[in-house]
């Protein structure tokens, strides 16, 4: 998935955006709901998105925030907002999706050693990978509905583990990880070490452009399918499997391709994980990553395409930035803060950091009884509250 | 050692591996067939059964402890064992009990993935729990006195006496559960429900006391299956989760809800692991995976199970 096909998508676009806006002079909502708007609205955050994170005055200083977090922020993004297109679209909760993330890591890392080390190449490698594997694994996971797919798509993503933990050790160099990813330069001449010239002080580097547009673009691609009749049929086979039968749909035919679609994003996100670290970590394969992926994005909210994608930045930022932090003090006290209010900081919870973990589990579990639409969702409702109360054109 | 001897020692380690499987199987394998709900949290059952039996039999070293003082470390860490086996049953009977009433019942009406990632965060929330109050490092879990030695079997030659209790143990639980659910009117409640629950409500049996005794017996097993296990892996704050993924496999193989299915399952998986860990120990774990695919492909409902009606 290269960056030539969004504009292709963009460019194609303008003629149905002007159709949904017909007979309406000004509309809010048509404006809202365009893919040009979206998909700029995006871009526009993916550029400044490094800069307000880490190095802007005062918002940093709060978030505490780096520029590689800003990057595998992103790459999480995809991977989520791919698993969301399953989850959230066609209703399946697949706990096998580490299968994709962490074979398109080994099949970019090896690609990459072995055939070509251009980056486009490798993502290219990783992806077909991923969805070669997901046209199988759903092929058979997908011989059962309901609860389990989910146990099915689990059994073969831990069956990928250990596949690479043992008789293909060979290749996937075993519980150490692959180390030998070589990353050429971009397009033969860009290194993507290097800072971008001119805007080096908003974007930072190569690597975070690449990352950047990749996520652009498969923000644009998503949308697009998700607002494509055959999108639309995924919303069908979640919402009655059995009148989307009826009405004469192979339902089998669409939830399989919408598992491939997801694994290949997945494929995207793992290969781009692999450019990032130049290094595949075993641990990208083990059941747990699926189970992160499944947190984030419930935690930002199913059933949107940039609620999942929330729920990878804030699941990145709790697990290494909050983690980090000793003591809960009570906001603008101490001498670090740029706002102090008291000296003395105010202690409302020792060893704060060691607790993320059980309080994100506590979050998300808090998060699918009462919110099962994510903080997305949350957001959403808030946006309608306010609209309604403020008197909206509707 | 004979050729002779060594199959059978590969076949009965199997089996005794597939006996902690089939007690963890048993019941994620009738509440998923009873009350249609599935429980992800069932490996933290089993967490909970394991760290609880660690802390009876422990005691003396984990709390420097009374028995420690009066000089009674043998008796404490033999005869806690036997405690534990009645304790951990019954607290996590308790637990089970608690999570339906409190977790399942509100929701038995919300999709299947609603359940499944409900259950899966909670799990973590135990796992995470136990880590912080026990940290995260192994322990090891002694077997009890009256049965850590070797013992001699015919044909096999030495074996581990405690694993030879491991199998009795399971045999007796698991002839218990299958007289219970086969012969009993509560078993026959549970099994019409297992059938159709509208339709055993509409003949006037209040399904919700069943439902209850169904989840918490499915949770004491695994409560037993983590104490008579413990001895025999690490104990860490992930064996849960480690467990609860062949656990699932074994209930779909051998078909959800049937009792005789999970036995089967178990000790298929249980042989294929031992098996392939003498023959070629790289496959062992990539096998149970394969082997679950092939009986899928060949009987989607599992071994035993019954073709689904549609809802």
């Amino acid at each position: 998935m290269t960056d030539e096909q969004t504009e292709h998508a963009d460019a194609a676009d303008e003629g149905t955006v002007v159709g949904a806006a017909e007979g309406e002079l000004f509309s809010l909502d048509a404006l809202m709901e365009s893919e040009l708007f979206v998909v700029g609205l995006f871009a526009a955050f993916v550029a400044v998105f490094p800069w307000v994170f880490s190095d802007a005055p005062v918002i940093s200083g709060f978030l505490n925030g780096y520029r590689d977090l800003a990057t595998l922020m992103l790459i999480w993004g995809i991977f989520a907002m791919g698993f969301n297109l399953l989850l959230g679209y066609t209703g399946l909760l697949s706990f096998g999706h580490a299968a994709f993330w962490g074979g398109a890591a080994y099949a970019a890392g090896i690609f990459s050693n072995l055939v070509s080390s251009s980056p486009i190449l490798i993502i290219l490698a990783g992806t077909v990978f991923a969805a070669l594997l997901a046209w199988v694994l759903g092929f058979i996971s997908l011989r059962r509905g309901g609860i389990y797919f989910s146990i099915l798509t689990l059994a073969f993503g831990q069956m990928a583990y250990y596949m690479a933990l043992s008789p293909m050790a060979w290749i996937t160099n075993g519980e150490n990880g692959y180390t030998a990813v070589e990353i050429g330069s971009l397009l033969g001449v860009i290194d993507l070490r290097y800072p971008v010239p001119v805007v080096g002080w908003l974007v930072g580097t190569w690597k975070y452009v690449l990352v950047g547009v990749v996520a652009v673009a498969a923000v644009a691609v998503a949308y697009r399918i998700l607002n494509s009749p055959y999108g639309m049929v995924f919303r069908a086979v979640r919402e009655n499997e059995q009148r989307a039968e009826f009405v004469g749909l192979n339902v089998w035919r669409y939830k399989l391709m919408s598992f491939v679609i997801s694994g290949a994003f997945a494929g995207i996100a793992g290969s781009l994980f692999t450019i990032y670290g130049a290094y595949v970590p075993l641990q990208s394969l083990y059941w747990t990553t699926s189970g992160e992926i499944v947190i984030m994005s419930v935690l930002g909210g199913v059933g949107s395409l940039f609620g999942p994608i929330v729920g990878a930045g804030i699941y990145l930022y709790v697990e290494n930035i909050i983690s980090g932090v000793q003591a809960l003090t009570l906001p603008f006290t101490g001498p670090a803060e740029w706002l102090t209010l008291v000296q003395e900081p105010v202690v409302l919870m020792e060893g704060f950091g060691a607790y993320w973990h059980l309080i994100l589990g506590l979050v998300f579990v808090l998060v699918i009884a009462l919110f099962p639409r994510g903080l997305w969702g949350l957001f959403e409702d808030v946006g309608e509250a306010v609209r309604s109360r403020t008197g909206g054109d509707r | 050692m004979s050729l002779v001897s060594q199959v059978a020692t590969v076949l009965i380690n199997g089996l005794q591996q597939g006996a902690i499987y089939v007690l963890v199987a048993i019941g994620l394998s009738i509440i998923l067939g009873t009350l249609k709900f599935v429980n992800f949290a069932h490996g933290a059952l089993y967490l909970i059964g394991t760290y609880v039996g660690l802390f009876i039999t422990l005691e003396v070293q984990l709390t420097g402890g009374k028995l420690m003082e009066w000089g009674y470390t043998e008796l404490g860490l033999g005869w806690g064992f036997l405690p534990a086996l009645i304790i951990v049953p019954a607290v996590v009977f308790v637990v089970g009990i608690v999570m339906e009433r409190f977790v399942a019942r509100p929701f038995y009406d919300r999709p299947d993935t609603d359940q499944i990632l409900l259950t899966f965060g909670l799990a973590i929330v135990v796992q995470e729990l136990f880590k912080i109050l026990f940290g995260g490092q192994s322990y090891n879990f002694a077997r009890p006195a009256w049965a850590s030695g070797p013992v001699s079997v015919p044909v096999i030659g030495s074996f581990p006496q405690w694993r030879l209790y491991v199998l009795g143990i399971t045999a007796v639980l698991v002839a218990g559960v299958y007289l219970l659910i086969e012969y009993t009117d509560f078993g026959l409640v549970v099994r019409a429900g297992t059938r159709d629950a509208e339709m055993v409500q509409l003949l006037g049996i209040k399904i919700t006391r069943p439902y209850l005794m169904v989840f918490g017996v499915g949770a004491a097993l695994a409560g037993v299956a983590g104490v008579v296990g413990g001895p025999l892996y690490a104990v860490n704050p992930n064996i849960g989760t480690e467990v609860l993924v062949p656990a699932f496999l074994v209930v779909v193989i051998g078909g959800v809800g049937s009792i005789t299915g999970a036995v089967i399952g178990g000790i298929l998986i249980g042989e294929t692991l031992a098996i392939l860990v003498a023959v070629a120990p790289q496959w062992s774990q990539v096998g149970i995976y394969v082997l679950a695919a092939v009986v899928l492909l060949a009987r989607p409902q599992g071994l035993l199970g019954v073709e689904e009606v549609t809802p």
